[in-house]
């Protein structure tokens, strides 16, 4: 395939020298890209792109999300939960990070752990400094949902409703958010069956492999955030 | 001619570069600790992966650029593949960089005459287009 239009090009290029010498210095033979020749590539890759898109805001395909070091927030209307650990924590900066301020390079974090959960009007975004990323999700009927997902958060606010709910538990000895849901030794925690929030709001530092649905997905910059 | 445009003349220069640059790209959205990766196993680990892999594709094509085709290939598949596993592809940046990247290596071509507008007297000249790719 590579060597074809190799061959076509150099053999049928032969009277070429004479007429690229009178023509000047920048005409001189090198590589280059062939639009016909990437337009191979490109179309399908296009396509493939756009069908990956579409799928996503249909909700037919989870992604993933695993953000860090840069505080973003998350608000949702309703959020609906199996499986709920929380747990404090300390979020370590990476050395000489341009984020650390006067916190010494630690944050205080709440781990909040969720086996799976169910999220109305989701909204994400993520200040880049002077314009917000926003990605909006589950306007519609249809309502986003995410699987083993943890938040580190440093700000949590919203209406909240337990079940089954068990506090004070040593943060190592959780067990019904899964394997995400396990803290420190000697770290006051609390878990419960289920968890339902009205109004969630969120400021966090980090989500780790999270595999969220997310029908009706919009990607935008903003001027405000959520 | 300088030595670096010479180098930049024998290989894929651009497509390998945007392709290197989408990767790094997508991992500087997710720099997590790597405790909390592994800690999260197979499924967490492939958003570092993918976005790795695009990074040394796109260093392989500037290094290696005989191997362009394999290359590209498969930088455009990682590409397209960290939609789903990293970020929405490093927030859709890197996976574009990576896509245009890819699509420049695979539709380079060595030792090509140079470009020049197509007119009337020349096309009349030069009987048949040496170029049917």
């Amino acid at each position: 395939m590579a060597s074809s239009p190799d061959v076509t090009s150099s053999t049928g290029s032969s009277p070429e020298p004479a007429e690229s010498s009178e023509s000047g210095s920048t005409s001189e033979r090198r590589g280059r890209v062939r639009l016909r020749r990437a337009a191979v590539m490109a179309v399908p890759a296009t396509a493939l792109a756009a069908g990956l898109m579409i799928l996503t805001a249909q909700g037919a395909l989870g992604v993933q999300f695993a953000i860090s070091g840069m505080p973003f927030t998350v608000t949702a209307t309703e959020l609906d939960g199996k499986g709920f650990a929380q747990f404090g924590g300390l979020d370590q900066m990476a050395e000489g990070s341009p984020n650390e301020g006067d916190t010494g390079g630690q944050v205080l974090v709440v781990v909040s752990a969720i086996k799976s959960a169910t999220l109305t009007k989701l909204c994400q975004s993520v200040d880049l400094g002077g314009t917000n990323l926003l990605i909006t999700a589950g306007q519609g009927s249809e309502k986003v949902s995410a699987s083993n997902l943890t938040t580190d958060s440093t700000e949590l606010s919203g209406d909240a409703a337990f079940k089954n709910i068990e506090i004070g538990n040593d943060a190592s000895t959780l067990d019904k958010a899964g394997p995400g849901g396990q803290g420190p030794k000697g770290v006051f925690s609390q878990q419960a069956d289920t968890v339902h929030i009205a109004n969630l709001r969120q400021t966090n530092y980090a989500t780790t492999a999270a595999v969220f649905k997310l029908p009706g997905l919009k990607l935008r910059f903003s001027d405000k955030g959520c | 001619m300088p030595a670096f445009q010479r180098w930049r003349a024998a290989r894929p220069f651009w497509g390998g570069l945007l392709l290197a640059l989408g990767g790094a790209e997508i991992l500087v959205t997710e720099k997590a600790s790597l405790k909390v990766v592994m800690h999260i196993g197979m499924q967490g680990l492939a958003g570092y992966l993918l976005p790795a892999l695009m990074l040394i594709c796109g260093l392989l094509i500037l290094f290696n650029p005989t191997q362009r085709l394999f290359y590209s290939i498969s930088g455009v598949l990682l590409s397209l593949g960290t939609w789903l596993t990293s970020n929405l592809g490093g927030f859709f940046v890197g996976l574009l960089l990576g896509v245009v990247g890819s699509c420049l290596a695979f539709g380079w071509l060595p030792d090509q005459e140079p470009r020049r507008r197509r007119s009337w007297w020349r096309r009349s000249r030069t009987p048949a287009t040496p170029h049917s790719a």
